[in-house]
């Protein structure tokens, strides 16, 4: 008896788990938020981060921004990617500009939310920047 | 009452671990939990079972453009070009199971596989905690064989809240010193059950615990003397045994040791040359490491003076670890204290010694169980140890909230702060 109990527990916490409410609310690879001069609020990356949007989003806006050139002086290039699938390559000509990118996210989601991985091509020591990441704007 | 206090002492300070660790984590008073040296320690893990790389170079490549944060202990080693973590595997391989499961979950959350996210960040965390867990279990057993409940209660309760040892367990559960606390509380359970009972099992289990503490701190191995003054009668007539637990000791060597032959070309290296700190033997800050504000061993940890009043007052067996405990802390004094970054860099406490608590355990209990039959030093000593936890767990939550600077604290930031948490 007991052990069924315990056998029911871990089901009922995978259940939960594979589709957690909370995954809204988890991102990795940023630093803490910050705001710009103007107050735009945003977070650094470094090479790699990931967050999650709403599954019933149909487009969001990603506000990108670079304080540093890409490598050998190109532009800094990010790579966008919605639940391991290619979205779009966003190019940082300009530094100190920020960029709103609009990209679709249609497709079937299955679960709650999708999870964006963002990857950049240049990471600035000392404290390993990577690209500024602003508040995304979500379309239903 | 104390009997229940014993049985169920582990299971509520593990109650009260995760509750202080989900604190922390949920109000923002520490980053996530692989940061600083436990990054360090950490890394083998995502480098050889997310990256399938053994060199470093995948996660430095994909996370910070091929190279590393100065924060990691992380250097190239000159002549060969290739990465070197100053710190050793152990903990690592004993977050092993910890991070298979924080590796499961991640796939089937469809959290991102990248070594360093939600699950990852727990896991390595609890693996932290619950090593410490383990270690007080192992305490336990090892003082219930000698001490009455009430005595070992009160040693528990003052090894645990009256030095670092609750900090290391939560707000710092990356850093080795959790993980090293438990395998030396075993390494001593495991030296008085070889001596009762020499079986082959036994010896094995000896030499990779002794493997595992080497492995987890390089400096640990001072621990390995406790073997030779508990047992120095045994050595000669048991020579096989021990010559089967250092087979399973090198066993457990062999991965780092192969590891810095294809790094350096050498079996064994200083890895900490290459971050610049080094050894000044000639003068060594004895008095610092002891006393001083900055990080003093029991200017943090008062409690533990009442472990140096038990090396006089121990009788019978734990009279028998005095001089093991005498001699493995003076080693360790001395190298920590001739050490160029003698405050080990950030800490609650000096973090040196947390790895060693197990050792000290009987001595703690010698002065408790001295005084259980004197009522006044009972009395004196029951308040010494309580105002002794209290000031710790103040100053450990201060730590926690920013408010003690977390290195090179003076005794004028100590006095303007004592006590104050806003």
């Amino acid at each position: 008896m007991k052990r069924i109990a315990w056998l029911a527990l871990v089901a009922a916490a995978l259940v939960a788990l594979r589709d957690p409410v909370w995954a809204g609310r988890v991102s990795s690879g940023f630093r803490s938020w910050e705001e710009d001069p103007p107050g735009t609020p945003f977070r650094w990356t470094a090479g790699r981060a990931s967050f999650f949007v709403p599954a019933d989003a149909t487009a969001m806006t990603l506000p990108l921004r670079t304080e540093f050139s890409g490598p050998n002086g190109a532009p800094t290039e990010v790579e966008i990617r919605s639940d391991d699938r290619y979205l779009a390559t966003v190019r940082l000509p300009d530094r100190h500009v920020w960029t709103r990118t609009r990209l679709p996210l249609g497709g079937r989601a299955g679960r709650r939310y999708r999870r964006i991985d963002v990857r950049v091509n240049r990471v600035v020591p000392p404290f390993m920047l990577g690209v500024m990441v602003g508040e995304v704007e979500l379309t239903r | 009452m104390a009997a229940r206090g014993v049985r169920h002492f582990v299971a509520a300070v593990g109650f009260l671990a995760v509750a202080a660790y989900a604190t922390i984590y949920a109000r923002g008073w520490a980053d996530a939990p692989i940061r600083s040296d436990g990054y360090s320690y950490y890394l083998y893990l995502p480098s050889a079972l997310i990256y399938h790389d053994l060199t470093l170079d995948a996660v430095a490549r994909d996370w910070y453009d091929g190279s590393y944060p100065p924060f990691a202990a992380i250097r190239r080693w000159p002549s060969t070009g290739r990465w070197l973590d100053a710190v050793p595997i152990g903990v690592a391989a004993m977050m092993l199971p910890f991070f298979l499961v924080g590796d499961a979950l991640t796939w089937w959350s469809n959290f991102p596989r990248d070594g360093f996210s939600f699950y990852y960040q727990q896991a390595a965390g609890l693996a932290g905690l619950t090593y410490a867990l383990v270690g007080l279990a192992l305490v336990r057993a090892l003082l219930r064989r000698y001490f009455r409940d009430g005595v070992v209660l009160a040693t528990l309760v003052t090894l645990t809240f009256g030095t670092n040892l609750f900090h290391y367990a939560t707000f710092d559960a990356t850093f080795s010193h959790a993980f090293s606390f438990c395998l030396v509380a075993a390494w001593v359970l495991l030296i008085e059950r070889w001596r009762e009972r020499p079986t082959a099992a036994a010896s094995l289990g000896l030499g990779a615990i002794a493997g595992g503490i080497v492995l987890t701190r390089n400096v640990n191995a001072v621990f390995l003397l406790v073997l030779p003054f508990r047992c120095w009668r045994e050595l000669w007539p048991r020579r096989r045994a021990l010559a089967l637990a250092a087979i399973a000791g090198a066993a457990c060597l062999l991965p780092q040791a192969a590891m810095y032959r294809f790094i350096t070309g050498s079996w064994w290296v200083n890895s900490y040359a290459l971050l610049g700190n080094y050894f000044n033997f000639a003068t060594p800050r004895i008095g610092s490491v002891l006393f001083s504000t900055q990080k003093g061993l029991f200017f943090w940890s008062p409690a533990l003076l009442l472990a140096v009043a038990g090396a006089f007052l121990a009788r019978r067996w734990p009279r028998s670890f005095v001089a093991a405990t005498g001699v493995t802390f003076a080693l360790q004094l001395f190298i920590v204290a001739s050490w160029s970054e003698w405050q080990l860099g950030g800490s609650f406490g000096h973090r040196a010694f947390t790895d060693g608590f197990a050792l000290v355990a009987p001595l703690f209990a010698s002065t408790f169980d001295w005084a259980a039959s004197r009522p006044r030093a009972r009395a004196l000593i029951a308040a010494f140890a309580a105002l002794a936890v209290l000031l710790s767990i103040a100053q450990m939550l201060q730590y926690w909230l920013g408010i003690l600077p977390y290195a090179n604290t003076t005794w004028s930031q100590y006095r303007t702060l004592f006590l104050r948490f806003r």
